[in-house]
């Protein structure tokens, strides 16, 4: 069962932790680690400040919390036995490659979005979104991809004055 | 008094007035469509009420809250699929009534008795949040710290998948609010040379990610998804005498739902399911609940919209959310200018008296909606998720860009999007991280204060009495979760 197979041994007596926990435990240490190391480098405060703590420890006390509780991650699934076996069920369900290629389509258009403008973002955005996520309806896609990015831009654009930065179309209002 | 009739008054202008409905409808309609939720709404509205009048929006805010709450059941009872996790419990009951013929009588016992315990928790919230604010200014930094202490340790009996992962989460919310220029110091922490986050990462686009964003891209794995719904022609309010045989579990809940509102991190959702196994406790027929009862759907239902109302109190008098909508209502606040905590009452009374009337109005609002609109609600499910997730993405980064016009918050909002998705995957809440995000600020003030006034010695903290039943109060919320689990090994290995 795919339940089992996150676990350190197939022998449930010999299960001592979680696996997919253990990485995202490890995970969690790294950024834990890391965060103390860049907290340690923040200069001490003025003595003209007196006893006024220094701006690391904040940040240190939490990562030592953090890491108190990471370190109780792996072995959760003895503590609560039901409710990481309900994680399980849903982190066991891979990343489907539509996650994915919505994620590449979106950091595309985020990082477009200086260059295309507001309205042509949301254009695009409106187009290739439904198809990509599998819109057999042309007509209906184009009519929403027209019909939507208008609507926005009308209602916020002009009826409530926010700024729309125009991008590349700035070359054909001029 | 005054102070009541001036914050009325200030709802009861015409353009207020629209702006409240449109956070009622709003509401019902995120509510009722599975995967937008309130929390979302008030996330992706917020930048753009910032030209608005800062009472207005903070009372559409709320008006959208309550309905928001009720929405969800629509869907719970129509097609079994909860529009908001608070109407888990109503789909019990409601969708197997909707299941029998009857889902216009199952909206009608959730509508009624939604606002029956939304009204029953605005007026202990009008009377409760003064009384609240009054003690809390008697606190000083130390008593201060122990209180955000309490609130987050709270986050280990949210709703949600684990306790762990919750602090886990309100903890890494806590350190990213430490990113920036630190006030005591004047130090830039953990900016790495990035000129926009000198001033820390700014809420807004945080929020419209870890709510929009990582839903979007959950969205994405159910697209063919296909519902049963049930139709709905109209909803069907209770009789005198149905109301007079289910008035013992809407009060019950009414007041449970407050009360559980009330305490710090503790939401709807807690307070609908404890709503709902309070009601088959208490009733003469427990086993007839999951077959279409009316208890099973009043008793939730009351409780829910009754922890919405109650969850303002701990907001709007000690600056600690009551849940994890009103950890956005209190960033729109801070948004807004306002001071959250006890001089939220004394400096701007009026505000806190306008919410009080919006979410009466919403209460009010909602009823009406839906019973006009029960059966257009029902076939706002019809929208394809082709084309209603990419109209989210484009209110997202409009959204995210308006708040401050800078494209570096559109990535913020997006990166802490995809993180939440990976983050929910794995069991990670967004709710925990966002109060850990708002109450940050609070925290290391509050310490770093009490540390100087101590000396900087902690056990002198213990000084004051406040700060050690709070601090008592933290350890018995962190142990409790836990405290279920050790009791049934024990009993197992004795068995």
């Amino acid at each position: 069962m795919s339940n089992e197979s996150n676990f350190a041994s197939e022998n449930s007596d010999a299960k001592f932790f979680h696996r997919k926990d253990l990485y995202l435990a490890l995970v969690l240490v790294a950024f834990g680690a890391f965060v103390y190391y860049e907290a340690g480098k923040f200069p001490p405060a003025p003595l003209v400040l007196g006893d006024t703590i220094n701006a690391d420890v904040f940040p240190k006390i939490l990562v030592v919390i953090l890491l108190f509780l990471t370190a109780i991650i792996p072995f959760e699934f003895k503590l609560t036995p039901q409710k990481v076996a309900k994680i399980d069920k849903e982190r066991d369900q891979k990343t489907l490659p539509i996650t994915w290629i919505t994620i590449f389509l979106l950091l595309t258009i985020v990082f477009l979005t200086d260059f295309l403008g507001a309205v042509l973002t949301m254009f695009v955005t409106c187009l290739m979104l439904p198809l990509v996520w599998g819109e057999k309806n042309y007509v209906a896609v184009a009519i929403y991809a027209l019909l939507f990015p208008g609507f926005v831009w009308f209602l916020f654009n002009q009826l409530l004055g926010l700024y729309f930065a125009p991008g590349i179309l700035e070359v054909f209002l001029k | 008094m005054e102070d009541v009739i001036k914050g009325f008054s200030l709802i009861l202008e015409f353009k207020n007035i629209l702006l409240i409905f449109g956070g009622v409808l709003i509401g019902v309609l995120v509510g009722a469509l599975p995967g937008l939720s309130s929390p979302m709404a008030i996330a992706l509205l917020m930048p753009f009420t910032i030209s608005l009048d800062p009472v207005a929006s903070i009372s559409m805010m709320a008006a959208l809250y309550c309905a928001g709450t009720f929405g969800g059941s629509i869907t719970a009872i129509l097609i079994n699929a909860p529009g908001a996790p608070p109407a888990v419990a109503t789909a019990l009951d409601g969708y197997q009534m909707a299941k029998n013929g009857e889902p216009g009588r199952a909206l009608g016992l959730a509508a009624i008795s939604s606002v029956i315990g939304g009204i029953i928790a605005i007026f202990i919230f009008l009377a409760a949040t003064p009384i609240l604010a009054e003690i809390a200014l008697k606190f000083g930094p130390v008593e201060y710290f122990g209180l955000t202490l309490f609130a987050l340790s709270m986050l280990a009996a949210m709703s949600g998948k684990s306790s762990i992962r919750n602090l886990i989460a309100g903890v890494m919310g806590v350190l990213v609010s430490t990113i920036g220029v630190h006030l005591a110091t004047g130090v830039e922490r953990f900016d790495f040379g990035v000129d926009e986050l000198t001033e820390g990462i700014k809420f807004v686009p945080v929020l419209i990610g870890l709510f929009a964003m990582s839903e979007l891209l959950n969205q994405s794995r159910t697209l063919n998804a296909a519902v049963e719904r049930m139709n709905a022609r109209a909803l069907r309010l209770p009789t005198i005498a149905e109301l007079k045989a289910l008035k013992g579990t809407i009060l019950r809940s009414s007041g449970l739902g407050t009360f559980i509102g009330i305490l710090p991190a503790e939401g709807s959702t807690v307070a609908a399911m404890m709503g709902y196994n309070e009601a088959k406790r208490w009733s003469k027929t427990p086993e007839k609940f999951g077959t279409g009862h009316a208890e099973g759907i009043v008793g939730p239902e009351a409780a829910n919209n009754a922890a919405a109302g109650g969850a303002m109190v701990p907001t709007l008098a000690l600056g600690i959310p009551g849940s994890g909508t009103t950890a956005l209502i209190l960033a729109a606040l801070v948004m807004h200018g306002f001071r959250p905590g006890p001089y939220l009452i004394t400096e701007t009374p009026h505000l806190v008296h306008a919410i009080f009337g919006a979410m009466l109005f919403a209460n009010i609002g909602f009823l009406g909606i839906g019973l006009v609109g029960a059966r257009f609600f029902s076939y706002v499910t019809f929208v394809p998720k082709r084309f209603l997730w990419p109209s989210v993405f484009v209110f997202s980064l409009i959204g995210s860009y308006a708040y401050s016009s800078a494209f570096f918050d559109v990535w913020v909002m997006l990166i802490s999007g995809i993180i939440g998705y990976f983050a929910l995957r794995n069991g990670f809440s967004p709710a925990p991280f966002v109060m850990g995000l708002i109450l940050g600020k609070m925290v290391e003030e509050t310490f770093t204060q009490s540390m100087v006034i101590y000396e900087n010695n902690f056990m002198n903290f213990f000084d004051s009495g406040v700060f050690i039943f709070f601090f008592i109060l933290t350890f018995v919320s962190l142990s409790t979760p836990f405290w279920g689990q050790i009791r049934n090994k024990f009993s197992s290995v004795k068995s």
